[in-house]
Order: structure tokens, then sequence, then C-alpha cells
């Protein structure tokens, strides 16, 4: 393998993570390795993460470099990050409640790159602090797309087994299965209290206690309301005819006394019961909360251009001035750059629609274009990496078993 | 970058697969790929499995084919990797033992279809004396059939993976059929809808999921369809209805070309020839008889 093995950094139920460093670059990167199970073939955790994340690459959800396949195991080479949020609010937070600049910045990134993964039809689907990696520079990234899937026309309906139940949105615990993206959204919103807070918003024990707490707080919502989220539901699901106990809604200016007018207006949005009303990542981002002016004595950033929390935040201003704006010029390239391959990527699908000879060429130039970089980045030839262009790997054709 | 796009097999793929590079003629590979999703099909009723995940699996059967050789791996393997796969992807998984079941008795019934359709053609008057009935034996539940089948399987379902580069992504066709025959004021005629569904699914039994983008494959049922029920569509140059779809005529045809060779007839030399092929083995076996008739060898 092209990677040094180093310390074990967390074990998971169908994989070990080993924390590793390429031996061509001395980048340090993350080893998750998975076993393959004669009782039930490839996990089905393992497809979905490497055929969806192969394609994310945004700086907000962290990159998947490649894919190792040997006869026994599957290791998925990630960029590396020092922890999740989960520690970093244990670590940096005031009894896990960090500060309001660092709410912000992480807001911003969560829901930058939530609305990346719904732009290009997925559902993460498990969003919630222990599966949002923060990196040393401050910048948060969607990690663990074990749960995720693609979405298209909505011929389908998914599982309703999904995302960690205190992240859970109430649609999905009433049996919903014609969720979208608002099931990530309520996940945002409940990731974004737990921030501001330092403690889960919505604690139930399971999926009857879970809806209730929720029902606590945000109020229950009238009989339509209630009646359409579950006939959205399949009609046997045991949800449908249930009666819920009248909650009023409590103010989250009372639950989270500590919070801004604009943090709690956004929050407001992001937790709407409904999931017809609840606003979507691409929206938020630009509600006032990160547009508006800032009384937190740092200046107003331009949308799109949010600098990363500063580590040295406690430390005197003189620096942070100066590090600021240029960890501003840094994200902002990155962003010219992830906007530049959108664009193009925008431009191929268009052709799809085209005429057939159009439309398998450029795949294949892509493909091209995709398989030099590769070899750039790799520089020495692997044993059998999987192939990531879009059309078929043609290397496997010539490799026999 | 987005997983809207799904892949399509390249031009040098199309006009030199693997099995075709290996010696095995076009015809051949074409009746081998129609039968591997047959067999699909008919597991996926046997195994009540959503349509979604059948017609996933016999998408992903027929893009492998672009990158692997028939002499490699055997379209009964394959096949049932790509149900199992294509299972889990659509998030209706199936149980390992219950797909290798199926699958075992797929495959004797087919070898059971054979003998009988060789001895009749070897014995014209078969009609005098009664064709035995198939009867199914199931395998016993420690024996080693299950364990090779099972072997079979995780392998078959890992090298769809690896070869495919876990581009597993497939769109299927249904919504936009249903789009394309409201824009066309169709959805009244029941008959235009259930022949039109029905070419989509004949389709799945032919490699234009793997060549073609989805509207071009719907415009071609769409044809099929109002040329059988003789339904007149727009079609004047200034004003043809497969224009407003982005599809263009050639590959229109082209499609239903695919769909139509399905229904042609099969001499019984042809339909026992690959249902003796459902193995690697078999194939093998039938390479090393055509070596010297083959005169590029």
């Amino acid at each position: 393998m092209n990677y040094v093995q180093l310390e074990k950094l967390g074990e998971g139920t169908y994989a070990t993570v080993y924390k590793g460093r390429s031996r061509t670059t001395n980048e340090i990167v993350a080893l998750k390795e998975i076993h393959l199970d004669a009782e039930e073939g490839t996990p089905s955790t393992a497809i979905r993460e490497i055929s969806l994340m192969k394609e994310l690459k945004h700086v907000n959800i962290v990159r998947l470099y490649d894919v190792i396949h040997t006869e026994t195991k599957l290791v998925l080479i990630f960029e590396y990050c020092e922890r999740d949020l989960k520690k970093y609010m244990d670590v940096h937070g005031d009894r896990g409640a960090l500060d309001p600049t660092t709410v912000r910045s992480f807001m911003y990134q969560l829901l930058k790159g939530t609305a990346f993964c719904h732009e290009n039809r997925v559902l993460h689907r498990d969003l919630k602090p222990q599966n949002l990696l923060i990196n040393r520079k401050g910048e948060l990234k969607l990690g663990d797309f074990g749960l995720a899937r693609a979405f298209g026309v909505p011929v389908n309906t998914f599982s309703n087994e999904v995302v960690t139940l205190w992240y859970r949105a109430p649609d999905v615990l009433m049996g919903s299965r014609a969720y979208n993206t608002s099931i990530d959204v309520w996940s945002c919103g409940c990731i974004f209290a737990e921030m501001i807070s330092g403690v889960p918003l919505f604690r139930g024990r399971d999926n009857q206690d879970q809806l209730l707490h929720i029902m606590r707080i945000i109020g229950t919502p009238d009989d339509r309301t209630l009646r359409k989220i579950a006939t959205e539901g399949q009609t046997d699901s045991p949800a449908a005819t249930k009666q819920y106990p009248r909650y009023p809604k409590i103010p989250f200016q009372q639950v989270l006394p500590k919070a801004p007018h604009a943090a709690i207006d956004l929050l407001e949005r992001l937790l709407q019961f409904d999931p017809a009303k609840r606003i979507t990542a691409a929206d938020a981002l630009s509600h006032q909360y990160f547009t508006g002016s800032v009384p937190y004595g740092l200046p107003a950033p331009t949308p799109g251009s949010m600098a990363p929390p500063s580590y040295n935040y406690p430390h005197p201003h003189a620096h942070q001035q100066q590090q600021i704006s240029q960890q501003q010029q840094a994200q902002a390239q990155a962003q010219a750059q992830a906007q530049a391959a959108y664009v193009q990527a925008q431009q191929t699908a268009l052709v799809h629609g085209q005429p057939m000879y159009a439309a398998q060429g450029d795949p294949a130039r892509m493909a091209q274009a995709q398989a030099q970089a590769m070899a750039i980045a790799q520089a020495q030839p692997q044993p059998a990496p999987a192939g990531y262009a879009m059309q078929y790997p043609q290397q496997y054709a010539a490799g026999a078993r | 970058m987005s997983t809207a796009l799904y892949p399509l097999a390249s031009l040098e793929q199309i006009e030199k697969t693997p099995s075709r590079e290996d010696g095995i003629p076009y015809e051949l590979e074409e009746d081998l790929r129609a039968h591997g999703c047959k067999l699909i099909h008919e597991a996926g009723i046997l195994l009540k499995q959503k349509q979604v995940a059948v017609a996933t699996a016999q998408i992903l059967f027929q893009r492998f084919w672009y990158v692997t050789s028939m002499k490699q791996f055997g379209i009964g393997d394959i096949g049932m990797g790509a149900l199992y796969l294509a299972s889990k992807l659509e998030e209706c998984p199936v149980r390992m033992r219950d797909l290798i079941n199926v699958y075992d008795l797929l495959q004797q019934r087919t070898a059971h279809t054979r003998a009988t359709m060789i001895a009749s053609a070897s014995a014209p008057s078969s009609s005098s004396h009664p064709t035995k009935e198939f009867r199914y034996t199931p395998m016993s539940y420690f024996g080693s059939t299950f364990y090779d089948l099972r072997e079979a399987l995780v392998i078959a379902e890992m090298q769809v993976l690896k070869r495919l580069g876990f581009n597993v992504h497939v769109v299927l066709p249904y919504g936009t059929l249903v789009n394309y025959l409201r824009v066309l004021g169709l959805t009244d005629r029941t008959d235009v809808c259930t022949r039109a569904w029905g070419y989509l699914n004949d389709a799945l039994q032919t490699p234009v999921y793997a060549l073609y983008a989805v509207p071009t494959i719907v415009c071609a049922a769409i044809l099929l369809t109002v040329r059988h029920l003789g339904i007149a569509l727009p079609s004047a140059p200034e004003n043809r209805w497969w224009e407003l779809f982005d599809a263009e005529w050639e590959d229109l045809w082209s499609v239903c070309g695919y769909i139509m060779r399905l229904y042609r007839d099969r001499s019984i030399e042809d339909r026992t020839r690959v249902m003796g092929m459902l193995s690697k083995k078999g194939v093998r076996q039938w390479l090393d008889e055509h070596k010297t008739v083959d005169p590029q060898t």
C-alpha cells in the first residue's frame, strides 16, 4: 500500500479508521478499513459512501482521495481532520457551548456543505456533530456518507430508518418515506441549537419519545399538518391514526436565552415541523444571520467569503484582522475553484440531453482529464485503485482475476 | 460531477466489447446478455423484489459487459451479483440464501429445458413419448452448492463494483415516460401507456441503457408504440415531436432496432446454445469447440 498505517483513530460498526501517511507526499490522511464479510458481501454503507463521495468535491465535504480494493478488505483514503464537532465542543466550548463567532462560522460552513450535497442530488441523511469534522484551519467538513443516497425523480420510497434519533426530522419520525432535502435541514437546525447551548436540543429515548420532545418545544402542529404528514408516509404507518398531546410552542428565545435575534429567526425557519415549510440550505445561507451586521466587533463578511474561525480568538486582536483577510482570500479562491468545476459539470450535464455522439464524447473527455489529475496526484502506480473515471475504467478490462 | 450523470459506454467499447475481443460473435453476445437479463427478471419475480431493483440490476449487468468478457465471468453469476447489489442500492436488500436458492432453481430449470429441447430436436417424433416435467431438487442445507454459490455471489458483487469503478448510479426511465406521454396528450390511451411501458421494460434486456440517454430510450418506446397502434404525431421537418425531448432520429431508430431484435425467432440450436453458456465454463467450452471455425485465429 502507498500509505503507512499509523495509530487507530476509531472503530465503527463496519470499519476501523486509522491515521495514515502517504509514502509519496508525506501527507496525513485517514484510512477507513472496511472488512468484507462473507455473510453480506460489500456493506451497503461502503457502497453508498464511495459511489457518492467520489463525486462530491467541496471545501466543506471530507474528500475521498482513493479506494484500495483487495480480496479481503476495502480501504478508503480520506482527507484527515483533527476532530469531530462533538469533541471540538467538549474541548473548546464553555460546557459545550461555542462562542457566537464560531457558531456562526460553523453553521455557515455546515449549510454550505449541505447545500452543495443537495445541489448535486445527494441526501446526507445522518448529519450530527459526530459526523462533522473540524480541521486545524477551523474548516468544517461533512463526513460519513454511509447513509447518504442519491435522489432523482421521486419514484422511489426511501427507508425511514435514517438519521440518528436526536437529529431526526418529525416527518421521518412519523413514518414518512417521501422525505427530501428537508430532512438534512432539520438536522442542521438541531446542530445549530446544540452549538449555541452545548447540549442536544431534543433528547428522546425512542421514536415516539423523540416526537414528543420536539412537540414540547416547537408545539404540536394543527391537525391538518399532522394529517398531511401522516398520509405522506405509508397508510399502514401506525402514526397515521395517532393522537398527540397538544403542546403550546415555547419561544426559542426562552430555550436559548444567549442567542441573538437573527440566530433565533434562522433556527425558527430550520426547525419547521412541516417539511414543506422548512427553509432550504441554499436559502438559509443568505439569511440575515449571516449577512446582517455583526455585533461581535468583527467586520461583516460578504456572503460566500466568510472566514473560518481563528483559533487564537481569545488572543490580541492585532494579528487577527490580518489573518482573517488572508483566510478569506484563501477560501474565496477555493470557492471559485469549486464553482468553476461545478459550472463545467453543469455544462456537461446539458450536453447529455443532446446528440448521442457528443454526449458520449464528453464524459470520455472528462474521464481523461480526471485520469490525468489522478495520475499527477498519485505519481506512483498503485496496486488496484478503483477507477474514478466518469465512464467505465479501462484499466479493469485488462486486470484479469 | 453531479450524480445525475450516469456513465455510458464509449464508442470504442461499443465497437469492440471485451467478449468479442475474446472471439464471442456479436449475435451470441447479444443473446447471452438478453438471457442474463431474463434470469434477473425471473429471479426478481420469484423473490417478489421491487421492479426498481430489478431494472437497476439489469442496467448494471449490461454496463458490466462493456468492461469485462464473458469468458472471464458467467452471465449467471454476474446477474446474481448485480441483483444483490441493486437490491442494496435501492434499499430493499434480499437475503443471500433466498437469492441463491432462486438462482439455483433457475439454473436447474434452464438445464432441464435445454435437455428437453435437444432431445426433441434429435427425435422429431417427440409427440409420441411425453417430455419429462421439470422437478426442482433443492440443494442440501449444508452442501457445498450453497457455499460455492455464495462465494460466487460475493465475488460477482465485488467485481461489478470494482470494474464499474463504483459508478453504480442508475437513472430509470419510468418517470420520464409519464412526463412525455403527458406532454403528448397520450395519457388517456391506456393501450399506449401499457405498451410503451412494456417496451421500456423489454429494453432492459438490451444494452441500450448503457448506450443512450434516458430521453432517447423513452422516445424510442413511444415511437414503437405509436407506429404499432397507428397514431400520428407531429413529424414534419419543422415540427418533430422527438426533437422536443432532445432525441435524434438516428438514435431513436437504433434503439428501436435493439428492442425489435429481441422479438425475432431463434432456432432451437441458437436457443440451446445460449442455455448452455450460463457459466464461464460453458462459454470457454464453446470457444474451444469453435476455435478452428474462426478464420481469424
